[in-house]
C-alpha cells in the first residue's frame, strides 16, 4: 500500500547516518555495506542496518555482488522523497513573506487594524 | 545547521516591531491574512481552537489548533493538525514555534515546524494539501544537492 511505502520514505531520510550514506552513494555511483563503513564513523553492522531501512523504503536498491550486495540510489524515488519535502517548505516560505508583508504594512500606515486587535485582546 | 528532514525551519528579516510582528502571527484575525481563511481560537496557551481551509466547492475543511505558548513578543508556539477531541501533543500533531528576535527598529523571525518524522510522510503531505496557497518557490533541501541536480534534469 502506498501509505506504508510514504511513511517508511519519510523516516528513511529523516536518519542523518542514512542521508550521508544516500550522498556517498550518489558521489561513488554504488556501494557494499563494507566500503561505506570504511568511509563512515559507524560500523558495518550498523550500515547494513540503515542499507536495509533505505532499500525498504525503496530509496536503494541491492544486487548480489561477490560475497556482499552493492547498493545504488534509486533516483526517482529520492527525487520524488526531495520534492515532497520541497512542497511543505515552500508553502511556509510564502506565508513568512505575508506575515513581512503584513506587518511591515502596518508599521509604515500606523496599525490599521487596531481595533481589531484591541477586541481580540481583551 | 543541523536541519533535520523531520523539520522545517526558516528565518526572515522584518522592518516592523516586534510587538507588531508578534500580533501578525499570533492574533486570529490577522494570522487569516497569511495563512488559513477561518481561525476561531484564542491566544492564551492551553485553549483549543481550529482553523479553516475553504475548499473550491466552499466546504471549510477545519484543523485544530491549540496555542501552546505566547511570551508576547518574543514567542509564540502552536500545534494544529491533531484529531478533534484529542490533546494536542508530541506525535499526533505539527509544532510551530515563532521566535521573535528585536534587530534595529525591526525583528528577525524564526519559525520552525516540527513533527513530520513522528507523524509520517502522508499526513504531512495531506496537511500540505489543505495549507499551501502559493506554490513553486525556490528553496532547497540542504544536504542532498546531488538528489536535486538529478532530479531537476
Amino acid at each position: 500500500m502506498s501509505t506504508r511505502v510514504d511513511d517508511d520514505l519519510w523516516s528513511a531520510v529523516g536518519d542523518p547516518t542514512r542521508r550521508r550514506m544516500i550522498d556517498r552513494l550518489l558521489a561513488e555511483g554504488s556501494g557494499t555495506a563494507t566500503s561505506l563503513s570504511e568511509q563512515l564513523p559507524v560500523t558495518r553492522q550498523a550500515v547494513a542496518k540503515h542499507l536495509a531501512v533505505l532499500d525498504k523504503a525503496g530509496l536503494v536498491h541491492g544486487a548480489a555482488a561477490g560475497r556482499e550486495r552493492r547498493y545504488r540510489v534509486d533516483e526517482a524515488q529520492l527525487a520524488r522523497a526531495v520534492a515532497q519535502l520541497n512542497a511543505v517548505g515552500s508553502a511556509w516560505d510564502s506565508r513568512l513573506d505575508r506575515i513581512k508583508r503584513i506587518a511591515e504594512t502596518i508599521q509604515r500606515t500606523g496599525e490599521p487594524d487596531t481595533e481589531t486587535e484591541r477586541t481580540e485582546k481583551e | 545547521m543541523n536541519e533535520e528532514f523531520g523539520t522545517i525551519e526558516r528565518e526572515i528579516r522584518i522592518d516592523a516591531a516586534p510587538e507588531v510582528v508578534f500580533q501578525v502571527v499570533s492574533d486570529p484575525e490577522h494570522v487569516k491574512d497569511w495563512w488559513p481563511d477561518e481561525a476561531q481560537y484564542e491566544p492564551v496557551p492551553g485553549k483549543a481552537g481550529r482553523i479553516g481551509f475553504r475548499e473550491a466547492d466552499g466546504t471549510v475543511q477545519w484543523e485544530q489548533f491549540t496555542v501552546v505558548d505566547a511570551d508576547p513578543p518574543r514567542m509564540f508556539a502552536f500545534r494544529w493538525t491533531h484529531a478533534e477531541g484529542e490533546e494536542a501533543a508530541k506525535g499526533n500533531s505539527f509544532l510551530v514555534t515563532f521566535e521573535l528576535e528585536p534587530v534595529g527598529a525591526g525583528t528577525l523571525l524564526r519559525m520552525t515546524e516540527t513533527g513530520f518524522r513522528e507523524r509520517g510522510w502522508t499526513e504531512a503531505v495531506i496537511a500540505e494539501e489543505y495549507a499551501a496557497h502559493v506554490r513553486g518557490w525556490d528553496f532547497f533541501v540542504p544536504r542532498l544537492p546531488a538528489a536535486a541536480a538529478k532530479a531537476a534534469r
